[in-house]
């Protein structure tokens, strides 16, 4: 079973960087409306239903905020 | 919250909780596949000494990774570099830094790292302009654009780094924009285990400045413009220069074995005696 | 320590140039790189048939920048490290000389120094290069630098640089003159057991980031590479544990000021000078080749019954100043001997002006060392 699992305080905030909604390509990924620590909004945890565990989020993510068990790390982006 | 970590996590220092980097930027991407790299392969951070110049992404190594790291001057990470490795032939030698650092202030000593055909790996992040110093022209900055220095368009061509690096002998170079990060893995692995002189490209965003400038903005819209005009050398090599305008080839430009300069040095150390 | 050494123990007839590089032979350095450059160039030149055979190697860098910087990191990767150059080789080097200050590495820097500024000219030799290896780096700092007189000290001095550098963790310059890399003398080298060889201290396991590595006045253990220590060395402003630190006041005067407090409260252990002045009412005060001028000078003056003494800086930084005090404070006059216009002049008139007259002379023709009895015209005109 995959998981998402999110280290908000790592996050540098969806406004200002947003790669992991753009990366995702079930679009899961929204803003939370609560600041971290050091003042972004990090993503909120995405319905894990309907993620595929591509490993998107976590390869792209420049702030290693997001990591995904089970997933399939080795995909492909085209 | 969850006690866990991110599986990466045992490869940077516990007393550093995050990048320094700005956020969207590309350089903690380029981190991610070097350190997916590092994993992938099996090895651990005590077979490796990293070695940086400056700007923003000589901060990849230090203090960021749990490891030898040696932070260096402006634009000589590969002379330091190569005096590490001399001294530790078993270990891998990684220099992590920018375009300005490696290519303009540094451009002879990765020049001459590549035609001694050195066994290291160099990453060079390529950003297009200096970052830390606020948005001023680099060697790679795009022709035509404006920057700090530049407020009325870049008259300057740029630098293709991976054909010049290729032109003065390396052993394995190849190019990947942040967007193709998998693939960027997977080079940096070969380049590691190659035994002789590598460089990666990596092209990345640098939202801040470079995105500023060149009206591209985001660190999505940079990564967009990555994923519409990155083009793998082998189509590349089919196409008309002029159909090449403002495409970002990738992929890798050379991959060849000949002789080792720290094998080559031990190899005249045994003839002459002072090794057995 | 991986070592390599080879002495050629016996007495020779030998260069300058080749008598230094058996010193860094006999010294055991690991690693050597240089870059081609007159009056220089036979050290290295010796060095590359010599020091493959004694175990060691070394590189041919594209330029003296790439020299410093490929040497302090084979000195990180635990060797004993060396190069060698002219004016124009330490003029390219300052910036990297400043991060072997601020990372506390071992380096052993021998300048065959000429006639300058710009090319000048190659094969004449000046000590034109005194300041600059002392303050032509930016930012405040010390090291320490040597001022051989022959050939013999030329083999000397290289091994002791490799011993002060090791022991305190800095650069250490051989400051020879191009006049003495050349030339031709008797050089005894001793057997190896009597060459008296100093290790860094290596640190032995401990964290990284926590464990002091860096700052301590009394030289902190050395964490080379590849021992799995997890090193971090930044040659940016960092703590005692190697962080880099840009923020804090007082990291900032640490950082500069414990590098400089190693080398200045060890002063007496490291300063050398040969002082030959005892009832003299004149000391002549000299370094390098100058001082063989000085010496014979001094030796006329006193047959004519003048009182003439000698000081001679072996050591030129950290600078001697209580020996120059302590002369001055015993003479009526001190007459300062450089072969050029005057580079250590100021610092040693800053230590005796209190006490007597000061004066200068440089060499009748500058690219030429001083006549005897050029100097012995001088001291009859000051004691008439």
């Amino acid at each position: 079973m995959q998981k998402v699992i999110l280290f908000p305080q790592s996050c540098k905030g969806m406004e200002d960087c947003g790669i992991c909604a753009f990366v995702c390509p079930r679009s899961l990924f929204v803003a939370s409306e609560e600041m971290n620590e050091s003042g972004y909004l990090p993503p909120l945890p995405p319905d894990e239903e309907k993620c595929t565990a591509c490993g998107n989020c976590m390869i792209y993510c420049p702030d290693f905020a997001i990591a995904v068990e089970g997933g399939a790390v080795d995909g492909s982006e085209e | 919250m969850s006690e866990k970590t991110h599986p990466l996590r045992k490869y940077m220092r516990p007393q550093v909780k995050k990048t320094t980097f700005c956020p969207g930027c590309g350089a903690g991407i380029i981190t991610q596949a070097l350190l997916r790299a590092i994993d992938e392969l099996g090895l651990t951070m005590d077979d490796f000494v990293f070695v940086s110049g400056i700007g923003c992404s000589a901060w990849i190594p230090s203090p960021l990774l749990n490891a030898d790291t040696l932070h260096t001057t402006h634009g000589r990470p590969i002379a330091y570099a190569s005096g590490v490795k001399m001294g530790l032939p078993d270990k891998h030698v990684v220099v992590v830094s920018g375009d300005g650092d490696l290519s303009a202030i540094g451009g002879n000593h990765l020049i001459h790292a590549a035609r001694r055909n050195i066994d290291m790996t160099v990453i060079l992040v390529n950003n297009g302009i200096y970052g830390m110093t606020g948005g001023q022209t680099a060697p790679t900055t795009p022709y035509g654009l404006t920057t700090i220095t530049s407020p009325y368009g870049n008259a300057e061509q740029e630098f293709d780094i991976s054909a010049l690096v290729v032109a003065a002998g390396g052993s394995y170079v190849a190019r990947w924009t942040t967007y193709h990060p998998r693939q960027m893995t997977k080079s940096i692995k070969k380049a590691i285990q190659k035994k002789g002189f590598a460089m990666i490209e990596a092209i990345t965003q640098c939202p801040m400045q470079f995105g500023r400038v060149s009206k591209q903005g985001s660190a999505v819209n940079m990564l967009k413009n990555y994923k519409q005009n990155g083009i793998r050398i082998e189509k590349a090599a089919k196409m008309d220069p002029s159909e090449l305008q403002g495409k970002i080839v990738e992929g890798v430009f050379v991959d060849c074995d000949k002789p080792e300069l720290i094998s080559s040095v031990a190899a005249l150390q045994r003839r002459t005696g002072g090794k057995e | 320590m991986s070592e390599a050494r080879r002495v050629n123990t016996g007495t020779h007839f030998m260069m300058g140039n080749q008598a230094c590089a058996e010193g860094v032979i006999a010294a055991g350095c690991g690693f050597a790189a240089g870059y081609p450059i007159t009056p220089a160039s036979e050290v290295f030149n010796a060095l590359a048939k010599q020091l493959p055979k004694a175990g060691g190697t070394l590189l041919q860098t594209e330029d003296e920048i790439s020299a410093v910087c490929t040497a302090v990191g084979a000195s990180w990767a635990g060797l004993k490290s060396f190069t060698v150059t002219s004016g124009p080789g330490i003029s390219l080097m300052q910036e990297n000389i400043g991060l072997a200050v601020a990372t506390e590495t071992p380096l052993v820097i021998v300048d065959v120094q000429r006639l300058g500024p710009s090319t000048g000219v190659p094969s004449i030799g000046m000590a034109g290069d005194m300041v600059q290896v002392a303050r032509g780096s930016h930012g405040d700092y010390q090291i320490i630098a040597l001022c051989p007189e022959s050939p013999q000290e030329m083999f000397d001095m290289t091994v002791q640089a490799f011993n002060l550098a090791e022991e305190y963790r800095v650069p250490v310059f051989v400051m020879a003159e191009g006049f003495v890399g050349h030339m031709r003398e008797r050089v005894v080298i001793p057997d190896e057991s009597e060459i008296r060889l100093v290790y860094r201290k290596i640190t032995q396991g401990g964290e990284p980031l926590t464990r002091r590595d860096f700052l301590d006045p009394e030289v902190a253990s050395m964490p080379v590479f590849g021992r799995g220590l997890k090193t971090h060395v930044t040659s940016s402003c960092h703590d005692e544990y190697g962080m880099r630190n840009l923020s804090d006041p007082d990291v900032m005067h640490r950082y500069i000021m414990t590098p400089i407090q190693k080398i200045l409260s060890k002063r007496d252990r490291i300063v050398e000078i040969e002082a030959d002045y005892e009832g003299a009412k004149l000391v002549l005060i000299s370094y390098g080749v100058v001082s063989r001028a000085s010496r014979q000078a001094a030796a006329m003056a006193r047959a004519e019954g003048l009182k003439v003494g000698t000081l001679r800086l072996k050591t030129a930084w950290p600078f001697p100043d209580k020996e120059v005090r302590a002369a001055a404070e015993s003479a009526d006059f001190i007459l300062v001997l450089e072969n050029n216009t005057g580079q250590m002049y100021p610092y040693i008139k800053a230590e005796s002006a209190h006490a007597c007259k000061v004066g200068f002379l440089g060499p009748q023709v500058l690219g030429q060392i001083h006549d005897p009895q050029y100097i012995l015209a001088k001291i009859r005109e000051i004691m008439k």
